[in-house]
């Protein structure tokens, strides 16, 4: 697995936001997983902060385009998933401050 | 499928319903019904049936149609009905009001006009009540706050029943000893049916969700919630039992009402308790307007509350039940709607014209598309004219009520106004919106447009 790549499409995931909270998804901690296999095919496991938001088809479509416009990958799935529960408690604590969460 | 829970006609139902909160206010400032006229009056039933189904359960039906997929996490059953059952509603109503104008002497109808009025009504709500229930059926076993919106249905249901049957007696086509018994002493079960049950436990089980949702509170399944929902349901079932009562003009009525006031209050305190303990364990510290403003909605609750307690020991219900039905359906019912308006008339926009370019291209937030700052005072106003709104009945100065009921009607157009800007991008700064086209106001995208 290519940590390289991983980062390179956790840095891409960053140009999708929540439309609620305002900030990208990757520092919201609402991807759980990125998983690259023979550095083309990737797989990411995401969440919402709310179960059944009606955001949520818009965000997983959003997530996949952009992983899958990442040169050099031939394919992009993503899984939604509430297990664990996304929680404030996931946010990168350098924006946790801007969102006023505590 | 991207969109496949973005309710389409839910704009146009809260247009409606706007539109007919307006008439309603601007018959207040005119005088038109109640405290002008007596409670019972053709004129006041007009008020009364217009704020009813046209503002809150237009509103509220509206709003459900979005949220109980949400709640169930489930796309809703049956979406074609939203629109067929919207106009039902429309025309019913029209019908039920013109037949009340007919009892006031302003226009000359058939008395038959009321029950049909009335079935058309059954017929709507009866579509609503379908497509939601099938959805709620589809995803047991159900999470809390959708327990409430099924109890909530099967009350409008029992309203809708009540409403036809008080038609069909006014009318002349159902008579006898007990039909006049319930026209005489059944009013009481078909308002708390409607407001208490329909309106409120809806509202209070979709508020649990939503007000979680929006601050970031922990969606936890509380043991006071379940209390809430079995005292709320009791309560509903007290009233709907009283009927047989009603109908035999027996002495029962009063302490059944008496009951179930009590367990109805029950319901209340736990329920302001769990929204206490919802605001206070909130993760998001800098809350949205729509939820300080759903504040007022809960302040007057309270206050109705009390003001019911205190009429039932003073003796004077009779005598201020419209004040009491006034803060109730206007304070606690009519601001939580305005207050959750403004949140879902903006997160529903921005659905609709910025969610299918998500990551292709730099979008505003949600907040990007409200003015706070300008509209806050609004709702301010609107809380305030309502309280002192209410004050001016239990005193009976209704002229003091009528110049109220103006600086009401004026706060609810300036919010109205806010929420059309919101529908109309105004509020996004221009390099955002750039590029992007705005959605109508009220009328649903055709379908092709709408999916990516």
């Amino acid at each position: 697995m290519s940590t390289e790549k991983v980062d390179e499409i956790r840095e891409a995931l960053k140009a999708v936001i929540d439309p609620e909270l305002g900030q990208n998804v990757v520092d919201l901690g609402l991807i759980y997983e990125i998983e690259v296999i023979d550095n083309c095919v990737v797989r990411i496991s995401m969440t919402t902060t709310t179960r059944g938001c009606p955001a949520t088809g818009y965000l997983k479509q959003a997530v996949q385009d952009v992983a899958w416009a990442v040169p050099g990958v031939e394919f992009a799935d993503v899984e939604l998933t509430y297990d664990p529960p996304w929680s404030p408690s996931f946010i990168a604590p350098e924006i946790a401050g801007l969102l006023g969460a505590r | 499928m991207p969109g496949a829970s973005l309710s389409r006609w839910t704009l146009t139902y809260f247009a409606c319903a706007l539109a007919c909160l307006v008439a309603a206010e601007v018959l207040m400032v005119m005088g038109f019904g109640y405290p002008g006229a007596a409670i019972e009056a053709p004129e006041t039933l007009i008020l009364v049936h217009l704020v009813a189904i046209g503002w809150l359960s237009l509103l509220l039906c509206g709003a459900l149609f979005q949220f109980v997929p949400v709640l169930v996490a489930r796309p809703l059953l049956g979406e074609e009905l939203p629109p067929v059952a919207l106009a039902f509603i429309l025309l019913g109503l029209a019908v039920l009001l013109s037949g009340f104008a007919g009892m006031a002497g302003i226009i000359v109808t058939p008395l038959e006009v009321m029950p049909l009025g009335g079935s058309l009504l059954i017929i709507g709500f009866g579509l609503v009540i379908v497509s939601l229930g099938r959805t709620l059926w589809a995803a047991r076993p159900l999470a809390m706050p959708a327990r409430f919106v099924v109890v909530g249905l099967a009350a409008l249901a029992a309203t809708a029943l009540f409403g036809e049957s008080f038609a069909l007696i006014l009318s002349g086509l159902v008579g006898g000893e007990a039909a006049l018994s319930l026209l005489l002493n059944g009013v009481p079960l078909h308002a708390l049916l409607g407001l208490g049950g329909w309106m409120s436990f809806t509202a209070m089980g979709v508020s649990y969700r939503l007000l979680a949702m929006f601050m970031l509170a922990p969606e936890t399944e509380r043991f006071p919630t379940s209390v809430v929902l079995a005292t709320g349901t009791l309560t509903l079932v007290l009233i709907a039992a009283a009927t047989p009562f009603a109908l035999a003009a027996e002495s029962g009525l009063a302490g059944m009402l008496l009951a179930a006031a009590v367990t109805g209050l029950c319901a209340l305190g736990v329920y302001g308790s769990d929204m206490l303990a919802l605001y206070r364990q909130r993760k998001r510290r800098n809350i949205e307007l729509n939820a300080v403003a759903a504040i007022g909605a809960f302040a007057a609750l309270l206050a109705a509350g009390l003001l019911l307690v205190f009429l039932l020991f003073s003796g004077s219900l009779p005598d201020h039940a419209g004040a009491l039905t006034y803060l109730f359906a206007f304070g606690w019912l009519g601001g939580l709607g305005l207050a959750k308006l403004y949140k879902i008339v903006a997160f529903l926009t921005w659905l609709e014209c910025f969610a299918p370019v998500l990551g292709k291209r730099q979008t505003p937030r949600v907040q990007d598309l409200v003015d706070e700052r300008h509209a806050a005072p609004w709702f301010g106003a609107y809380y305030l004219a309502v309280g002192m709104g209410t004050l001016t009945l239990l005193v009976e100065l209704p002229l003091a009520f009528r110049l109220f009921a103006f600086i009401q009607l004026v706060a609810s157009l300036a919010i109205t106004r806010h929420l059309y800007r919101s529908r109309e991008l105004l509020n996004v700064p221009a390099d955002l919106r750039r590029g992007f086209a705005r959605p109508h106001p009220f009328w649903p995208q055709p379908i092709a447009r709408k999916l990516p």
